[in-house]
């Protein structure tokens, strides 16, 4: 049971007793300025410890060293190639993961046998990790573009897929109802009432597969490839350049944000009639 | 009080004269080793107790790959690695986390251990010899390992750019051999224990062996400043390693014909050990022996060539060279 303020009663009763707002709280606004704060202060430290030899430099490189390794990538030219390459991968398996995912996620939402079928396939298939596959990759498809996309795409697939059907699932029954019984035609029901209704959670799954197919970027990269931000973390990590594989980690955070940022926006468009 | 304090202080000083005596007993040491037959005289050493007899009490802690026994000697997680020199063990040995103080396997004409193998097209094409590498699509498991030093000092000998091959590194053994049973790389640098059932199985064929075409120091033992400045441990150890090398090499090595060891009355108990501590069975261990030298040497010169290699190639950081990462005093050059 919950407590209560010890309640004061009067003698008289009458009097109207004056309560301070009590509604406040359980909105957490987004700070402008917090989060920055507490990111440079953070670096702060580590590049102070570091500095101060504190920490082994092999260990855990300073954060100027870090920023020296991504220059030097940069002046080399070798920065782009990396970035373009990756971008090449995450796009495009993005979008064959999503597009896919969407069309099987409609399916499963709307019907009843697509749903006996594919929610089955999906939570047999969807815990298989995808690096255990990769030799089995490389025998279907080779060493080229193609099982990297569809490492990253087969990682995108099954989250949109789940998030998906379960916005379409989430669709307020009474608002199709209600577009029923006006003899509202059944394209026009998944297009004006359906799509908009499941919407919010379909973008909250981009958020997610977005950074999935940023994960995944380093293992499909294990196939085989010469650039690439997961090839050069790979690199690092196999040549104990320390500096140099945080630099590749913090050129995949700064994706991250970005795709963060992105989404935002596109929140922001889609979903202003919230 | 005084006659009290007298008695603990005595006390106290028998207590630790005691646990001196016992730390000479046995000294502990933790030494990092991959389970393959290159590390054959550690597990040697251990089983017939050369360690133990040399007044050492050894763990062995088990790695899946030479990288990782590296990082753990740097990190004083153990105190002695066995394993292969690659080029992230170069860069930890260039800071000064890691010193070599013994030679271990090496490639040497007669006892095969990394081969050069191609894909069934490739070879029906043409890819015959390792010679014909040049301007191939090559699998190996990442850049500035063994592998790709082997191609790098083949491509020296036949005088052909590195350049001009696509080196494709892949990651992992299972993955280079799906690559090749696949058919999308026309060869791969892969040691004899993963290749021999690909081969077997009709699924690539044998060019050649690196032993046969560049000889090179490929494994070493090495250790972290802080355990040389104990300079009895670290003598100890080289002692019964130098021992064990030597049976090794009397027993085993001598009996190679082809490429395998004979299994006789004196070769079975030490091929057995080496097939406990590497889970294969006998008949495989006979097959990939590595050489080792009888005195635990190095080749030193070799060392330095692999160095200023890798650093050519942008994978080592520049600025040193062999003998800012060999303890003199231990190692016996070649």
């Amino acid at each position: 049971m919950l407590e209560r303020a010890p309640q004061q009663t009067l003698g008289d009763g009458s009097r109207p007793r004056p309560v301070t707002f009590r509604g406040a709280g359980f909105m957490p606004s987004g700070g402008r300025l917090s989060g920055w704060i507490a990111l440079v202060l953070v670096i702060a430290l580590w590049q102070f410890a570091g500095s101060a030899g504190w920490v082994n430099p092999l260990f855990l490189p300073a954060p100027s060293a870090i920023a020296v390794a991504i220059y030097k990538l940069a002046m080399s030219g070798a920065l782009w190639q990396h970035v373009s390459a990756s971008v090449v991968r995450i796009g495009s398996g993005w979008l064959l993961g999503t597009v896919a995912g969407v069309i099987v996620g409609f399916a499963i939402g709307l019907s009843t046998l697509a749903r006996g079928v594919g929610i089955t396939f999906i939570s047999a298939l969807f815990p298989i990790p995808k690096i255990a596959l990769l030799p089995l990759l490389i025998l279907w498809l080779g060493i080229g573009e193609e099982p990297k996309i569809a490492t990253i795409a087969l990682g995108v697939f099954f989250s949109t897929a789940i998030s998906v059907y379960s916005g379409v699932d989430a669709v307020p029954r009474n608002l199709i109802r209600m577009a029923q019984s006006f003899n509202v035609p059944f394209h026009a029901i998944v297009r004006r009432v359906i799509w908009p209704g499941a919407l919010p959670s379909i973008l909250a799954g981009f958020r997610i597969t977005a950074s999935v197919a940023l994960l995944l970027v380093v293992s499909a990269e294990m196939i085989g490839a010469q650039f690439g931000i997961g090839a050069f973390v790979l690199q690092a990590g196999n040549l104990m350049q320390t500096d140099q594989l945080l630099a590749g980690v913090v050129i995949l955070s700064l994706f991250g944000l970005a795709v963060g940022k992105a989404i935002n926006v596109l929140e922001a468009k889609l979903l202003h009639w919230r | 009080m005084t006659k009290f304090a007298r008695l603990a202080l005595a006390g106290l000083l028998a207590m630790a004269a005691g646990g001196i005596a016992r730390a000479d007993d046995a000294q502990k040491a933790k030494v990092g080793v991959l389970r393959l037959s290159s590390s054959a005289p550690v597990f040697i050493a251990q089983d017939k107790g050369y360690f133990r007899e040399a007044g050492l009490d050894i763990e062995l802690k088990f790695f899946d790959a030479a990288q990782p026994i590296a990082v753990a000697t740097t990190s004083g997680d153990v105190d002695f690695g066995i394993t292969a020199f690659t080029a992230g063990l170069y860069n930890l040995a260039g800071k000064g986390t890691l010193k070599v103080i013994g030679g271990m396997s090496r490639e040497k004409a007669g006892y095969p251990l990394i081969g050069y193998f191609a894909s069934n097209n490739a070879y029906a094409a043409g890819l015959k010899t390792p010679k014909d590498l040049a301007g191939k699509r090559i699998a190996v498991t990442q850049v500035g390992s063994s592998f790709h030093y082997s191609l790098g000092l083949l491509a020296d000998k036949y005088g052909f750019k590195l350049a001009d091959v696509k080196v494709l590194p892949l990651q992992s053994l299972s993955n280079a051999a799906a690559a090749l049973k696949g058919e999308t790389v026309d060869a791969a640098l892969l040691p004899i224990s993963t290749a021999r059932s690909l081969v077997d199985s009709g699924g690539a064929k044998l060019l050649g062996w690196v032993g046969d075409e560049t000889p090179w120091q490929l494994g070493a033992v090495f250790a972290s400043p802080k355990t040389l400045t104990n300079k009895a441990l670290v003598t100890k150890l080289l002692a019964a390693l130098a021992r064990a090398d030597r049976e090794y090499h009397d027993v085993i090595l001598a009996s190679v014909k082809d490429g395998k060891a004979e299994i006789n009355d004196k070769t079975k108990p030490l091929l057995e050990i080496i097939a406990k501590y590497t889970n294969l069975p006998v008949e495989q261990v006979i097959g990939n022996c590595a050489y080792i030298d009888p005195d635990g040497k190095l080749d030193v010169k070799n060392v330095g060539n692999q160095i200023s290699w890798l650093q050519e190639q942008g994978f080592v950081d520049k600025g040193f060279a062999a003998d800012a990462i060999i303890a003199k005093e231990y190692v016996k050059a070649d």
